[in-house]
Parts: structure tokens; sequence; C-alpha cells
């Protein structure tokens, strides 16, 4: 039986200090960017990040700790946390009052940073990308569809997020270093100026200087950390540490430059790169990809020629897993709430197979695990990627480590989500060679410019909005106020109970959904135009398959592979509010549509008989009767096959994906009464399953439900929560079956699924006692978080998920 | 084509045979026994289950159930506090006296507060419904298990549905307390992969006094099934005061060798107390609670028959 070995001592104490740690804000990045920037007006985009970055490593604080082996740092502080004042600043001095009291992730922030951030504040507001962005999108947004609730596109300040949702090339980093890709683009520098400037290569040229700039930046940042060890071997009272230093500054002197020697060059060269990433780019979603498959053949090699014991090994993995956990994504308190608990999206795949086919499981996939369970860490998530070759030992290891830390990993199933990657066009050999970026989006690791994430807070199409304008002449009726919006933003198609058939119900919402997913690809296309041009990625392009070569940033097409992804949010909501207008008013002809028109403008008050008819007697979607769940099928066709007709800047079509994060929480407070029963405010249907609570059949019928829709055509990723009573699940024999329940599920044409093995009695216990459950971890949405840090809302919306039991 | 009735079916079990299973249980026993954890799967008859829980309070639904019995059977019950917006809301009690289990008011209960328990299904439409979970049986080698109350009490039935499912290819298990006539048990022979066989004691006297029917019949049948060389699980429910002491342990025990290679493993099942809050659902009688067996006490037991050569399993 798997089981989690001791921790070391020293292990321990970093855990006890992570987690008695409360994040600070740390000036370091903000005050150098802020400084670079207000001198350098004059640069334009390529050159202005490439020289910002360049800075940033030459000057960012290098400290190192007395417990490190592993280094790295976002600031002077443990577990500090940056700003990002050039991608967008206003919510910055909206809370800056109120950072260390926020009801979600509070940070703690000094007087005199605070004085700092007050100070240059107004440069930001009209310098960040959010202020540009405001200006490039077409009025006809601002004038015709604001307030729509489909798209979150706003009057002022879209754009709470960069371009992020990206994984590096981190094979290039360990196994060549990047001294040689520096070779490489000085050669091509040369070359270019030797044969002239032809054409467009201007630009070509400003890529090639930025590159140089960047990569000859991050090996020079490592040796910066190389000198700060030997100055503190040097003054390093105890031998023992003094040896530690020593070895540390000769690491330091060769990795990053030079190709890794060992699995401890190994890990410290993938969290400086992943550093490097995160200097230029706020933590969205950048991704660390297949971390098992970079590392662990220098874990394997060292632990043969006795270079490290396999303690030794697993007490390192502990080290850098504990390094990620302490980066947090710090966001204004709204977004926030979409991804609350400290998280910082670095997901990690595991597992899976090689370019070849065959299974790729080494001695790293299992010791990265056994770091996650045995230090109970949420953060960074891990994605298992399973096959019918996967060994029975790793299976037993991922949902042991599931058990005791909710939904860490999360599992994917390798032929579903290669199927979709081909369906994007890329060759089986890439496809084999897939990990799953930000919350759960496939793409090839290493070579593809996925960008699943859109431009951060509008990644998400809010299908329950788009029903309502279908059955309301295309208004949106929900307000903030008192009275219920009147103004048109979707296609006028008529009223519910204008609607002789179902017929024209789907006919409306189609109409809805053509029409929004048309404006999402447009404005988000707008978004990405401008951030080409003011935000390139130069460090993420060094090591990107293909932008070397093609002499292109990734943001501008560079990458082997493009893509550009999208989720939707409310799959079962709208599934089952077309099941039951079809039920209720045209089969069954339990109400007119005028009825369940009124009750849905009145929030059911009034019709109350109505309301709880619909929530007891009617069959809904979830219970495996296809009546009522053919709806899905078309709800998850009609977005997928509206979003991916659109098309990137970078020639790739979009993709369709389904994750919510905790938007269907978020957004449910923004949605009126919906017809499955909803009521106004109430959060809205998680990931693509049923509606909380109404699949009432036990999970062998809720799985069917779900499975009703063809999920390789959610090439950006598909979610799906389950959470299982723990007495459903005890032992040995409780892994097998679980192991049977996501097998059946998978071969079904599953792609994801993330598990909670926890009682909704056990969370509304830890909601009273928070102490006693301080280490309780759960899979919220595409990640976990520990249970007591997440706000009631979204507390709430995990209890009342079903809970699967015998 | 016959009918027969159900109190409920669940997906997902996973102590009813192998792999993982769907367990459908028939409606009406012949024995009574005290510790029963599903005391609606007593009577043959339809009954109205009550829960609480469901209650949305009187004012919510403005006493539909109240003006819907003919009997004046449903009086103000108790306040409750309802766990979605922990309001105090006012639920109802039914006068067990009055009330003819006629479904009026469950007809009217939309929350489902108020239900009938017992369903009837034909033999076909009860394969095609258990069909539906086959995907799940196949990757963990389950099945169906048909359980109850006692499902031979319906044997025309149940034979038809384990022969439908034996005919889709389905692992099927009979969950039977064996009190019934040979024949019946013969006729599920063809169609049946497993006997989950329940022993409750070895005294046909106690036996008939604390679950109301005597033992011989149910031992006969066990050994004929084992002569035919049907595969046995034997369960044994561990009831305090009861069947736990060593000598009933012990003769049980003996009566598993005498068996022989039929009995694949002996399960006991600890008594439990969860069932205790289902009588409140169909009357106001609260059985007697006893304290459960202890982990050692358990333990002790396994080691016990197990020292006959038996495979013992808890739970």
């Amino acid at each position: 039986m798997y089981q989690n070995a001791p921790i070391s001592q020293r292990v321990q104490e970093i855990r006890a200090m992570y987690r008695a740690k409360k994040p600070r804000i740390d000036l370091a990045r903000y005050k150098l960017v802020t400084e670079f920037y207000m001198a350098n007006p004059q640069l334009p985009g390529v050159l202005k990040r490439s020289r910002n970055l360049r800075n940033l490593f030459e000057k960012m604080p290098t400290p190192v700790r007395d417990h490190e082996l592993i280094v790295g740092h976002l600031g002077e502080e443990f577990r500090a946390s940056a700003i990002y004042p050039e991608h967008s600043f206003q919510w910055v001095l909206d809370e800056l009052d109120v950072f260390p009291t926020r009801g979600v992730d509070p940070y703690d922030l000094n007087p005199e940073d605070k004085e700092y951030i007050l100070k240059t504040g107004d440069f930001w507001i009209k310098n960040a990308t959010c202020a540009a962005i405001d200006e490039v999108f077409p009025e006809e947004y601002y004038r015709d569809l604001l307030g729509n609730g489909v798209l979150n596109f706003t009057a002022k300040n879209n754009s709470g997020s960069p371009i992020g949702h990206y994984c590096g090339n981190y094979w290039t980093v360990v196994d060549r270093g990047l001294g040689s890709v520096l070779e490489e683009i000085r050669a091509k520098k040369a070359a270019l100026l030797e044969k002239g400037l032809q054409g467009d290569e201007g630009q070509t040229l400003q890529f090639y200087r930025a590159e140089e700039l960047v990569v000859e930046g991050i090996i020079l940042y490592t040796k910066r950390y190389a000198a700060e060890c030997l100055r503190q071997a040097e003054t390093c009272k105890s031998e023992q540490r003094k040896a530690e230093l020593l070895d540390m500054a000769d690491r330091l002197n060769r990795v990053i430059d030079k190709p890794c020697q060992s699995y401890h060059d190994a890990l410290q060269a993938c969290f400086l790169y992943q550093l490097g990433l995160l200097m230029d780019s706020q933590p969205h979603g950048i991704s660390y990809g297949r971390l098992d498959q970079y590392v662990g053949k220098y874990a394997e090699a060292d632990i043969a020629s006795g270079v490290l014991t396999r303690e030794q090994a697993q007490e390192l993995t502990d080290m850098f897993i504990l390094k990620v956990a302490e980066i947090n994504k710090l966001w204004s308190e709204g977004a926030t709430r979409t991804g609350p608990g400290y998280t910082s999206g670095q997901l990690i795949t595991l597992g899976g197979v090689d370019r070849e086919g065959n299974d790729a499981t080494n001695v790293a996939t299992y010791m990265i695990m056994q770091s996650s369970a045995r230090l109970k860490l949420h953060n960074p998530p891990l994605a298992l990627r399973l096959h019918e070759g996967t060994p029975a030992e790793l299976w037993e290891a991922g949902i042991e480590t599931t058990k005791q830390v909710g939904g860490v990993p999360c599992f994917e199933w390798d032929k579903v989500a290669m199927e979709a990657l081909m369906r994007r066009g890329i060759p089986l050999e890439d496809a084999r060679n897939y990990c799953l970026i930000g919350c759960v989006e496939p793409c090839v690791c290493g070579c593809d410019f996925a960008n699943s994430g859109g431009d951060g807070n509008n990644a998400y199409t809010i299908l329950p909005a788009a029903l309502w304008c279908a059955i309301n002449n295309g208004i949106n009726p929900f307000s903030f106020g008192p009275q219920k919006n009147t103004k048109a933003t979707g296609p006028q198609c008529g009223y519910l109970y204008e609607m002789k058939s179902m017929d024209e119900v789907l006919a409306a919402y189609k109409a809805q959904m053509d029409f929004f997913t048309k404006w999402q690809v447009s404005m988000v296309n707008c978004y990405e135009y401008l951030y080409a041009m003011m935000n390139p990625l130069p460090l993420l392009s060094a090591t990107m398959t293909g932008c070397i070569e093609s002499g292109k940033d990734v943001m501008w097409g560079g990458a082997k592979y493009n893509g550009a992804g999208n989720s939707s949010i409310g799959h079962g909501t709208v599934a089952d509010s077309l099941n039951i207008i079809d039920q209720v008013c045209f089969r069954d002809k339990i109400a007119t549509t005028r009825e369940l028109y009124d009750a849905l403008m009145n929030n059911w008050e009034g019709y109350e008989d109505l309301h709880q008819y619909i929530l007891g007697r009617c069959s809904h979607f979830g219970n495996n009767d296809p009546e009522a769940d053919k709806y899905l099928k078309f709800v998850a066709d009609t977005y997928s096959e509206g979003i991916t007709r659109g098309i990137s800047p970078r020639g790739c079509h979009w993709t369709a994906g389904c994750w919510p994060v905790t938007l269907n929480v978020v957004m449910g407070m923004f949605c009126d009464a919906t017809p499955d029963g909803r009521k106004s405010g109430a959060p809205l249907s998680d990931g693509i399953s049923p509606v909380q609570g109404m699949d009432k059949n036990g999970p062998f019928a809720t799985i069917n439900s779900i499975l009703k829709f063809d999920q390789a055509n959610y090439a950006n990723g598909t979610l799906c929560n389950m959470k299982f009573h723990p007495t459903a699940l005890q032992g040995e024999e409780g892994d097998k079956k679980l192991r049977a329940v996501m097998e059946t599920y998978f071969r079904g044409g599953g792609m994801e699924l993330q598990i909670n093995v926890v009682s909704a009695k056990m969370l509304r216990e830890a909601q009273e006692r928070p102490k006693d459950y301080e280490d309780l971890v759960v899979r919220i949405a595409g990640f976990s978080a520990y249970f007591v840090e997440v706000y009631k809302e979204a507390q709430d919306d995990l209890i009342r998920r079903t809970e699967m039991s015998v | 084509m016959t009918t027969g009735r159900l109190y409920d079916i669940q997906g997902f079990s996973v102590q009813d045979g192998p792999g993982i299973r769907t367990t459908a249980f028939l409606k009406g026993c012949p024995l009574r026994c005290p510790w029963c954890h599903s005391p609606e799967s007593q009577a043959f008859a339809r009954q109205l289950s009550w829960m609480s829980m469901r209650c949305l309070g009187r004012e919510a639904c403005r006493d539909r159930c109240v003006n819907a019995c003919p009997k004046g059977a449903i009086e103000e019950g108790p306040l409750k506090t309802d766990v979605a917006t922990g309001e105090q809301v006012r639920t109802i009690h039914v006068k067990r006296d009055l009330c003819d289990n006629c479904g009026a008011c469950a007809d009217k209960c939309y929350a489902e507060a108020l239900t009938m328990c017992g369903r009837d299904y034909t033999s076909e439409e009860l394969v095609s419904r258990l069909l539906q979970d086959k995907n799940f049986f196949d990757t963990s080698g389950g099945g169906v298990t048909i359980s109850g109350g006692e499902p031979l009490s319906q044997a025309d039935f149940t034979v038809e549905v384990l022969r439908g499912l034996k005919e889709a290819g389905i692992h099927t298990a009979l969950d039977t307390t064996g009190f019934a006539p040979w024949e019946a048990l013969e006729r599920t022979m063809p169609w049946v992969d497993l006997y989950l066989y329940d022993l409750k004691h070895m005294d046909s006297a106690k036996h008939k006094a604390t679950v109301g029917v005597p033992n011989e019949i149910i031992h006969e049948n066990a050994r004929k099934l084992s002569e035919h060389g049907k595969a046995l699980q034997i369960r044994i429910p561990v009831i305090p005061r009861f069947n736990e002491d060593e000598e009933n342990i012990r003769a049980t025990a003996e009566f598993c060798v005498e068996l022989g290679d039929a009995v694949q493993v002996v399960q006991l099942l600890p008594y439990h107390n969860m069932g205790v809050m289902k009588y409140l659902r169909i009357s106001d009688l609260k059985p007697l609670e006893a304290v459960p067996p202890s982990d050692e006490k358990m333990e002790q037991l396994k080691n016990l028959m197990a020292s006959y050569g038996l495979k013992v399993t808890i739970h």
C-alpha cells in the first residue's frame, strides 16, 4: 500500500515557516519597473520589455536564506508577492487600504511601501497596458454590448491580467543551457546584419536584440545568486552550511548558462527559469509543464550512482515544491474571488507517455507527488496524465495523494486530451508530449504558445446570460439596481412567451451564441494586437520551439504551434434550463411559457408551486435520463462550434473549454433566476457537472449524463469535479473502486477528473472550527486551496456539490 | 413478464459483492430483525415515508400535504432549522394511526419530504434500468446484486430479472436470508454467480425468538446450494447480546466449514445504529439501540473464525 515516507526536520521547519507566514506585498520589482518606465518613455514595446527585464535581472535582490538549497525570490522577503503595474494598476490604488484586511487572500503592506505606491501611482494610471486596452476596444462594443453579461468586458480597466497561460521549453534550459541559445541568437543577429535587413526584418532584428539582452540577463542573475552564496560562505560559522553554500555557488555559476549535471542542478535551473518568466510577467497560469520528464533522468542517474540517496532526492524535491509554493498571484479582490486561497497557477504535469507512446513514469513522477502529499500543499497544483499503460503503482500513488490533499493531482486521460490536440492539427508525436496549462488546458509542452487563458478576466463565455438574452429578446435583465435592465445587447429573437415551440427557443439561443462568440473573439483579438506591440515575452521566446528559428516573439506567432483558448461557464445550468422549458412548457404543459417567463422575472416569487414542482418533480440533467440530458450536447456543441470558428492573430483557430475557476459562483451573483429552478444570485453549475444537488441518482448516472457530449471538441480542456464521501473509498479496496470509476469515465470519453474525498459534514465543521482544519486541502476548481482560506460563498458551493457515497 | 416491488436502487455499491455494483433492493421480508437498518424493506405494502430534512416548511408550500390528506392525518410538527437559509421553519407530523398510506400527500409534496416507499417495475423495466450502469461493471469487474428485503419472497420476479441480467452478460449476486422454499432458490441457480447468504444465529429457538422465524430451512438451503457447487459469501451481522458469544460464533464457523469449498469468504458485519433514524421515517417508533461492537471485539471474532481455516473479512 502506498505510503508517505517521514519528512526531514529541515523540511518540516520550512513548511512550518511557509504555513505561518502571511504573504506580504514586496515592492522590489515595483520600484525597479516604475523607475525604468519613468526614465524610458522613448522605448517601444519589445525594447522596453527586454530592457526592463534585463534591468530586473541586474538589480532585483538575490537573498539566500539559511534554510535554502534551492534559491530564487521575487523580492526581498520570504513569500514575497510582486506587483506588475505595467499590466494593470487602478485596482492596486483602489485596494491600497484594504490589502491587509480584505476578505479574500489578504496581504501585508508596509506603511512606507504604501506611501511609495501612492506617490508613483498616477504614472501607472496612464501607462499601464490596461489604459491602452480601453482605447483599442471598438466603440461599438461600448455602445451596443455593454452589460450583456455573456462577455465580461467592462467600460474601463479591462484586462486585469497580461497574456498568460503558457509553458516554456525547460528541456532547452536543463539539457542544453541558455549559453548555447545565446550563441545561436548572436549568430542569427550577425547573419541578419550581414545580409542586410529586408522587408519587415527591422522587427526581426529588434527581436534578436531583445533575446540577447534577456538571455544574458538571466545568466547574470543566476551568477548574482552564486556571488551571494560565496559572500555568505565567507562569514558562515557552521561548517555544514558553509559547504552547502559553496556547493550552491558552484551550481549557480553553471546552471542556466550550461547544461545541468545533476538532479539538484536540474531543479535549481527549472526554478530560476520559471522565476525569470515570473519576473517578466504576472503568474497568470505560467505552468511548469512536464517537470518529471525534465528532471527524472537526472534523479535516476544520481540515485543509481550514489550521488544522492532516495531520501536526499526526496528532500530536495520537497524543498523545490516548497519554493514553488512560495509564489502567490497577487490580484484584485474581485479577480481573486475566481481563484482564492493564495494560488499561482504554476501547474506541474506528471506521468503520461513519451513521444513514442511508451509510459513515461520515472522516479521524479513519484517524488514530486509524494512531496505534495506529505507536505499537504495545495500549491503548486499537479496534473497526472493517465493512459492504458499507466503502472498500477502510479494509479495508487495518485489516488492516495488526492485522498490526502484534495484534488492534488487532477487526473487527465491521454487519449481524449491527445485527440483534442490532434483536432487542432497537431501531429500524434507532438500531441503525446502535451502538458496541462493553468487549470486543465492541454497544450504541447515547450513548443505551443497556447494562450489558453485569453486575457485573464475575460477568458470566459457565460452561457446562462446568453440563455437570458435568448428568451428575453436580446436583453439580459440583470442589473445592479432595483430596476431590471431593458437594453438589448444580443440579437432580438423575441420573448419566451412568444415562442411556440422548443425549436424556436433553441434557434434563439444559437443566435445569441453565434453573436457573442464572434464578439468574444473580436475583443480578445484586439487585446492581443495591443499586447503583441506592447508586451512581447522575450524570455519565453528564448526557449519556445520555433521562435529563435523564425525570428519572432511568441506574441508574434513565432512558436511552432499556436492556440487561443476560451472557457465557458454554466453548461449544466443552460442544459437543464432548456430541458425544463421543454418539459414544463411544451411536453408536459405544466405551465405556459408566459407563466414560466413571469416566474423567472419575479425570481419565482408568487410562483412557489411551479418552482417546487420544477425542483422536485421534473426530470433534471445529470440522472442519465435521455430526455433531460439531450440538451447537454446541444449546449456544448453550440458554444464550441461558435468559438472554434474564430481565428486568432497568430493564425490558429480558437478552442473551446469548460473550466470555471470559481466564476460559476461569482457570475451566479450577476445572473437572474434561470428555468432550471435556480434562484437569482445562486451559483451557476460547476465545470461540466450537472446543477449542484440535482443529480440524484448516484455517480453512475451523473457520469453517464456528463459523457453525452464529445469532449475531444474541447481542446482548451474540460473540468469535472467529483466529491466522494470518505467512507465510500476506505482502504485499498476503496482505491481500486475509485480507479474503476475513473477508468469508466475516461474510457467513455471523459478528459479530466478532479476528486475530493471529504464529507459535507466535515466541511461544515471546518467552517465552524477553522483552527482544527488548517491543513485541509480541497479542490475548488482548476486548483486546490486550503479550505479555510477560501471565502464563504465558494466554500458553500463546494458543500452543495453532490456527494457520491455508498 | 411479472412485476416486482422495490424500495431502492443504489449505484456504486462496494460491499455487496465483487467490483462496483448496482444493488436493487426488493421490498418485503418474512423476517423481523430488530437491528434491521432498512426498516422500509420489511413490509410488502407501499408505505408513506417522511424525511424532515427535505421539508421546506408548511409556509413555503402552503400546506399542500395537509390539505391533500383525506384522513386528516397530517398535523403540526416540530420546528427545524433550514440548512440553506438558517431560518426556523415549521414542519409536519404524520399521525400514523390515521394514515392509510394512500399517498395523496406525497403526490403533493414536490420537495419529496413525503414519498411513497415502494415502486413497482416490470422485470423488463428493471433489467433495462440496471443495464444502464454496465460500463461501470465492465471496468471494475462488478455487476448487479439483487437484495431486499427478501428477494425470494418475490421469486418469479427475481428469477426473471436475474435471468435477464445473466443473458446480458452481467455478473449477478443474490443477497438472501435463505428463508424461502428450496424450489425458489433452485430456480435462481442458473442465473446467479454468487449468493450473499446471511447466518444470524445457529440456535433455531433463539433465531425464532429474535427474528421471528426458525433457521432450519435456512441451513438446509445453504447445504443444498453448496452441494450444487454454488459460490457462497456468508454474511454474519454481529449483534451485541444476540449472536456475538463464542459458542455461537464457533457453531457458525463449524457450519461454514461443513459447507466446504462453496464458502468463498465469511463477512462479519458489525452492528451499527445508522439505521435508527430510518425507523422514524415510516413510524413513530424508534427501535432499541445497542452499542456497536468494538474494533477489538470484531478482530477477536474474525480470528476465532479464521482459526477454522475460513477466509474472514470485517464489513
